[in-house]
Order: C-alpha cells, then structure tokens, then sequence
C-alpha cells in the first residue's frame, strides 16, 4: 500500500475512515482510453469500480464503501474539448470544475449556470451524478436542466452516450435494450456513479445578459415568515436571480446578522412587486457581496470551541412543509437535540428546484444543516440518527438530501438503478444498492 | 504542544486546485486536503513504517507557498502544520534526512548555505561594482561603524553571480537617494529562514544571534532586504528591538514619492513572490512603484514559482515541474517576469524565462530609462 491508496479516501463527508485494504488500485485516467484500462483490470479481477471526482459530496458516495474496489478519480481528466457560442455548448472532459470552465468562457461573455458553493472543486461528472445546485437553481436549473448529453463505459467496456432524448452505444443490443427501458439523462443524474464511468459530457453555455441586478436583505421573525416569503416566490415565479438564507447560525459566526434571513438579487424593475409580500431592506454592493461572503464560508466555518460537521447535508422544504416551517423545523431540531446534536448552522438556497426519484420536479428551500461535532458518538449511534431524520422527513413532506437523492432513502431512484443495472450490469459503486450500506457507512464515521 | 489544527479540515477540498504540488503530479496525497486527511487518519496508517516514511517525505514535496492556508475558510493553520509536522519528521527519522546534512552543517560552520568562507560573503558583488558604485568598499559594515541602514543581503544575493545586476541596481539606488548606509558583509550570518524550514528553530536562532548583535551595533534604525525569505526571518524572529526591517520596495516606495519613468520596451507581468505577498503581506508597495514607474504589466496567477519550502533540494524534479508548467500557462515565452525575490528569480532563469527585479526597472529608469 501506498499514500496514494489512502490519500484517495479524502472526502468531505462524514465517512472518511474507510478500510484501506479494500482498496485494490487507484486511477487518475486521462482519457477514455486509460478509463477503459481501469476498468478491465478491475473486471478481470472481479473488483468494483468507484468513480471520483473532487470528493465534494457529503453522502459519502465517492468513498466506495468496504467493497474489494479500485477507485477511479476524474481529476486528471480536466481537457476542454470543443465550445460553441453560436449553438451554445461545451464539451468537456469530468473532472473539470465550474470555476474552471467559466474562466475559460468568461472573457467570451459565455457561462455555464452551474453554481454550487463548492464550485471551486466539484467536478462536472460529480455533479451530474448528484445532480447538484446552487444558488441560481430555481432559474437556472439543476445539472441535468444544463447537460445536454453524457459519454460513459460501462463496467463491461462498453460505451453509451446518453441525451434527454435517449442513450445510444457502440453495441446495438445494449442500445436497444436500455431504450426500450426508457433511458434518458435524468437516469444518470443522481446516479451516485452506479452505472458507469462518466468521460464526457456536453453542456448548455448562455450568454451572461447585461441586466442591471440590485441585492437586498430580508430579515423574517420566524420560520413560518420565511418559508411562507420563499413560497410567494414560488407561486409568482419571481426573477430571483440570487437567492440564499441564512436560517441560523451559530453566534460565533453570525457576524452581526440576525437570521432568519434572506439574501436576495433580482432585476431592479421587480423590486416593487417583491415589496408587495417581503420586507427587504436594499443593500449596497460591498454589503451584499459581504453578506454572499458570509453565507458561503458557514459551511466551512468553525465554532471556537468544537468542529462542525455534516450530519445530513440536505433538507427539501416544499408545499406544506415550506409553508409551516416553524412547525419542520422545530420537529427537526427536537430530533437533532435529543441525540445529543448541538445546531451549528441552518442555511441554503433559496427559493430553489431539485427533483425527486421520479425525476418531477419540487420547488422550495434547500437547507443545509451542519452540527457541532459530537464527542464519544459511534458511527452506529449516528448513522441510526441520519435514519431517523429520513423517517422524520418522510412524516414531515420534507425532501431528504434534495441535491444528494441519496438512493438508500429513495426507493424510486434505488429501483431505477437496480433497473438499469440489471441490463448494464453491476460492477459500480455497488455498494450503494446493497442492503448493508447503512452498516457499512455507520463504520466509516 | 503540537497542534492539532489539522482536526479542523472539513476537507472540503477547496484548497486542492490551488496548490502547484497537487497541480504539478495530479495525484491527492500532494495536495493539502490529501495532507491534512492523512494526519487525520494517522492512527490506522502510522504502525506501517513504509508509509510512515512516505509521508514524511511528502511533507517536503511543498513549497510551503501558503496558498492553502489562504485559501481556507476552516481555521487551519496549514502553514503552522507544515511547519510543526516537518519538524517531527526531522525530528523522528533523521537518517531520513541526510541528504540535508550537508546543509545543516554549512550552516552550523560558516552560517552560510554554500559552505563558502564566511569572508566570501563580500568578495565576489565587492569585486564586480567596485567600479561601479565607488566608494562600495567603505559600506562594508567593520566593528564600529555606524549607520541609518543596514543592507542585509542573504546568502543567495551574496554569494550567486546572477544576482549581480540586481546588487548593483540596489546599491545605485541607494547611492542615489543620499542613503547613509553599511551592508553585512562578512558579518553577515544566514538568516536561519533555511533551517526554519525544515523545522530546526534552534539551529535558526543560533544564527540570528549574532545578526541581531550587528544590527544593533551599528545602531540601525532599518534593516533592508531584497529576499523575502531573510525578510520573514529579520521582520518575524530577529526580535530586532530598535530597527524595522523592510523589503526593497516597501524602502524605495516609502522613499520616493515620484520616479523616473521607465521607458518600455517589452512585454512585462509581476510575479508576487508568495513569502512576500502571502506571507508578509506586502502587495501594495510592488505595484505602487511599478505604477511610478509608469510601466504596463499584467498580473500573473498568485501562485508559487515552485522554487520555496526547500522544493529545489527535496525535489528537484518536481520544482521544475511546477515552474515549466507555469511557463506554459501563463505564456511567459515573449514576457520579462517582474519579480522581488532572489529566490523567484533563481527559479525563473533556470526555466530560461526573463526576468527583472523591481529594483533593476528603477535603477534603469534612474540611470535614463534605458532598458
Ligand atoms: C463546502 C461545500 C459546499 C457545497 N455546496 C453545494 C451546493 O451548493 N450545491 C450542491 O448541489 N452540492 C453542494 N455540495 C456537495 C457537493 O459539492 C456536490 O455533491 C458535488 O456535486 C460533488 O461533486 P464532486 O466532483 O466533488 O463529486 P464526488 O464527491 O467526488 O462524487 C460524488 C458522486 O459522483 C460520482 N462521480 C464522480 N465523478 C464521476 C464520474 N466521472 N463518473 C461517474 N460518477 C462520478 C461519485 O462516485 C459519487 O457517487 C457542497 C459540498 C461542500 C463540501
Ligand atoms: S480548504 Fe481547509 S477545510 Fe477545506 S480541505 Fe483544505 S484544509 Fe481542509
Ligand atoms: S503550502 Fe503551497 S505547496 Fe504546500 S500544501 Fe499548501 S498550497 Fe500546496
């Protein structure tokens, strides 16, 4: 074993103490070519293959779990391979993140409205695959909204691209069996790397339009305020071109702000209208890029005393559960405190849109929740508080894990993969689908 | 106590793409996340001897340019880590680190990194700009000479030849501005940032002693560098008491409120040497005299040459790597690299790049604007 076999672990969600051992090789391809190489030692020696990008994500998808595996990291992929401003796309290799690509295009005037918090190191296969967000989602669209078609290989080397229309491959049985299973670029987004190796994907580029946008803030008295604001958005189909809340935040890093809020940034023309159902003070540039700031850093901030971490990354506050906030949210503190769960910081996009299992689209709050890290807790203790939270969810309407679609609390994505996994064949990420990951996911905390 | 800031690390790999080690090899146990997450995960590693003494090799395989500890918005003192976890390597497996004896002892003998006479120290820029800049002899610091300014050169500048039109820009600006100034000279002992870097604070403060004894004899009020490393050293851990230490340009910027224009012929970028900006702070002074200066230049990326943490005795290969790399990405083939680092510049002329100090743009622009 090398540092390499180990340092390939390093991720940013709670389950980072994988059994090293199981390990088997580690990859960092550089084309299709060298994918297709990887992926046959791993089938000739009867090992699993997960895929890895920027190691971002907060499930703990991208670790593998305690298979016999190689693990095969997209970050030496970064090549951008074509761009159109005319027909509006790019082709890029995964393991190039948004930041990256928008470099490139920004001094063309052109952008890819993908814009996740970790932006800086998210790579674009690994947003697919958890069909990430950001702030800008609810007009923009999540990652499948902005990708046009993906190129992948299979565990069994064979190669698909799949569209919003359909999938093709170089092998027409495969071809026609997945088509006739309906097979479109909504199976692969969220599919957490189960199905394959993603090598290329074409993305929707657009013109960044000249519209003069003014920031403002909106302080709520309550939950019920807030979520009731976010849902008149919804209804009115608001032009908000930034939207973020802080629903709270620890008073060591609140910096002067008193949540429950809601940053905003809108086209000055609406502001009138937004008026007319949020009290919103304006803010001037510095404020508002200095309030951005501060909403952006919380996921990585610390209290003085203690860590914060990830305990479950995502809640989807939609319809009813939007609406009656105070009541979700109180539910879920209640929930959190009686494990021992000091709150760290609430927060999130919104208004936002992601999709549920059945690939329909919900539009709400996506909050992010960080605890303080808990002392003497097992991994079986948390991970059973996790479980807790989805059954909560589940009685609440809340989404769980809304960016994440988590397949171990979705029962309509998990039989879709298992679907598509019976024709493509297993071999990625398995352990994901299997029954035990609960068990194997509560060893790594 | 050893920190444990490290525990911190949310590792939310924000620092990743911003490190040249990790972006030189591709490969995430380069990479300050794939560190700290090793440090996390110590304990089902560390009773492997082989990966043990990996790991204390790759904690030299860093420039320690500090871009990680910028970039983080976790409260990890990367830089601190670095430091502290070199020095336990050191300190744990010293056979480990022969290769570096050599150094280590040049140091302890004649305090300075070449294992040269102490005497050298003034022989060699003395001998080339005595014509030059006459009456460079008698700024030789001796016992019992006195001084507003002392010039403290460092090993590099004292004793490598491409570093000459450097010496003889600054002292011609020195000369021009009616400066009552002494430089070091054979006086003059390594400012220790070398050993510092591996950890060895003691061995540090052996040689910053007998610096701090000059300084003080000669009753400066300034202590001026040109090497950003020597800066760190006199400005963070000299504990000068009377003197304030600065860079050349935050002096030259301070001192002259208008310069001479520079008369332009090429294209030019700054480069930020990262001990300078990153570490000392000091970016306004750089572009301040360079905007006095009246010359044109582009930004480069505020990232490391590949030349600092000791990278160019650990890991050649890979110094190299990061600073071809750079090259290529920044286009630096038709441009003169502006920079303020000896160091920087070591590492820019062994890639076969062009470049000038800030000082040499003043010194030509004093002397009539020639190029
Ligand atoms: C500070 C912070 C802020 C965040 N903010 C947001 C946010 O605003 N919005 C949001 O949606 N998420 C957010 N996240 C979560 C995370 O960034 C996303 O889940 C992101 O999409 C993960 O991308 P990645 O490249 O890091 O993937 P990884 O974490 O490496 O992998 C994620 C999944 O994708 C699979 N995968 C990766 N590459 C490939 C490939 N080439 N082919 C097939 N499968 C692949 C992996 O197997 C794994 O299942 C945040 C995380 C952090 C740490
Ligand atoms: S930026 Fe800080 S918290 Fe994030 S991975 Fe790097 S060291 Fe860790
Ligand atoms: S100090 Fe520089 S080289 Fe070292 S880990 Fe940090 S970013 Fe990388």
């Amino acid at each position: 074993m090398k540092l390499r076999d180990i340092a390939i672990g390093a991720n940013a969600s709670m389950y980072y103490r994988l059994n090293f051992k199981k390990i088997r090789g580690v990859y960092y391809p550089r084309t299709e070519t060298d994918v297709l190489a990887a992926i046959a030692f791993a089938r000739d020696n009867g090992y699993d293959v997960t895929p890895k990008g920027g190691g971002s994500g907060l499930s703990g998808a991208c670790t593998g779990g305690d298979t016999d595996r190689i693990m095969m990291s997209s970050l030496q992929m970064t090549e951008m391979l074509a761009i159109s401003k005319d027909i509006g796309y790019v082709d890029v290799q995964p393991g190039l993140t948004p930041d990256e690509i928008n470099a490139v295009l920004e001094p063309m005037g052109m952008k890819l409205f993908v814009a996740p918090s970790s932006r800086d190191i998210a790579t674009v296969g690994g947003i697919l695959s958890t069909d990430g967000g950001g702030n800008d989602t609810w007009v923009n669209g999540t990652m499948r909204d902005n990708t046009i078609k993906v190129r992948m290989v299979t565990y069994d080397g064979r190669k698909l691209t799949v569209s919003h229309e359909g999938v093709k491959s170089d092998d027409p049985d495969l071809e026609a069996e997945l088509t006739k299973k309906g097979m479109t670029i909504h199976d692969v987004a969220s599919s957490h790397g189960t199905l394959g190796f993603i090598t290329e994907l074409k993305l929707v580029i657009r013109p960044v339009v000249g519209e003069t946008l003014v920031g403002s803030l909106a302080e709520f008295p309550d939950y019920d305020t807030l979520g009731q604001a976010v849902d008149g958005m919804i209804k009115r189909e608001s032009p908000i071109r930034y939207g973020e809340t802080i629903v709270m935040a620890h008073p060591d890093v609140r910096e002067g702000f008193n949540p429950p809020l809601l940053i905003l940034q809108y086209p000055e023309e609406y502001e009138s209208e937004l008026k007319e159902f949020v009290d919103i003070k304006r803010l001037d540039t510095d404020e508002f890029e200095r309030l951005k700031d501060i909403r952006i850093k919380l996921p990585k901030r610390n209290p003085m005393e203690g860590v914060q971490f990830a305990l479950f990354e995502g809640y989807g506050f939609h319809e009813e559960s939007l609406r009656n906030m105070q009541h979700t949210l109180d539910e879920i503190d209640t929930l959190l405190k009686s494990h021992d769960l000091v709150p760290f910081g609430k927060y999130g996009h919104a208004p936002s849109k992601w999709y549920l299992g059945d690939n329909t689209a919900a539009y709400g709050i996506i909050m992010h929740s960080r605890e303080i890290r808990p002392e003497g807790k097992t991994g079986t203790e948390l991970l059973q508080t996790v479980l807790d939270i989805v059954e909560k969810c589940d009685s609440l309407g809340v989404t769980p894990k809304p960016e994440h679609k988590w397949p171990f609390d979705d029962e309509a994505k998990s039989s879709r993969l298992n679907e598509l996994r019976e024709v493509i064949g297993p071999g990625f990420n398995s352990f994901i689908l299997d029954e035990a990951c609960d068990d194997v996911l509560s060893s790594m905390v | 106590m050893m920190s444990t800031s490290y525990d911190k690390c949310v590792r939310c790999g924000s620092c990743v793409k911003f490190c040249p080690l990790f972006n030189a090899v591709g490969e995430e146990q380069y990479s300050p996340r794939g560190k700290t997450y090793l440090l996390q995960v110590m304990d089902q590693i560390e009773d492997d001897p082989e990966l043990a003494k990996e790991f204390r090799q790759l904690l030299f395989q860093c420039t320690l340019c500090g871009r990680c500890s910028e970039v983080c918005s976790s409260d990890v003192d990367l830089l601190k880590v670095w430091h502290e976890q070199r020095a336990k390597a050191v300190q744990m497996a010293p056979e480990e680190f022969e290769y570096l004896d050599a150094l280590r002892d040049a140091l302890a003998n004649v305090a300075n990194i070449y294992g040269l006479d102490p005497e050298d120290r003034a022989i060699y820029w003395l001998d080339e700009l005595e014509d030059d800049i006459p009456g460079l002899e008698d700024r030789v610091y001796e016992k019992g000479k006195t001084a507003d300014t002392m010039v403290f050169l460092g090993c590099l500048m004292s004793f490598r030849g491409s570093q000459m039109d450097v010496l003889r820009s600054l002292f011609t600006m020195l000369e021009e501005v009616g400066e009552d100034y002494l430089v070091m000279g054979a006086e003059e002992n390594c400012c220790g940032h070398p050993l510092y870097l591996m950890g060895d604070e003691k061995g540090a403060e052996d040689l910053r002693k007998h610096n701090r004894s000059v300084i003080e004899n000669a009753q400066a009020k300034k202590v001026v560098t040109c090497c950003p490393g020597c800066l760190i050293q006199l400005r963070e851990h000299h504990n000068l008491k009377n003197a304030e230490a600065l860079h050349h340009t935050q002096y030259f910027d301070q001192k002259m409120e208008t310069t001479p224009k520079y008369n332009q012929t090429k294209e030019l970028a700054y480069h930020d040497p990262c001990e300078l900006h990153r570490i000392l702070g000091i970016k306004t002074e750089p572009r301040s005299l360079l905007k006095k200066l009246g010359v044109e230049y582009r930004e480069m990326e505020a990232s490391c040459c590949g030349g600092g943490g000791l990278l160019r005795m650990t890991d050649p290969g890979l110094s190299d790597i990061i600073i071809q790399a750079r090259s290529a990405k920044e286009k630096l083939r038709d441009t003169v690299v502006v920079t303020a680092c000896p160091s920087c510049r070591e590492q820019l002329l062994a890639s076969e790049n062009r470049t000038k100090d800030i000082i040499e743009l003043l010194a030509d622009a004093s002397e009539g604007g020639a190029e």
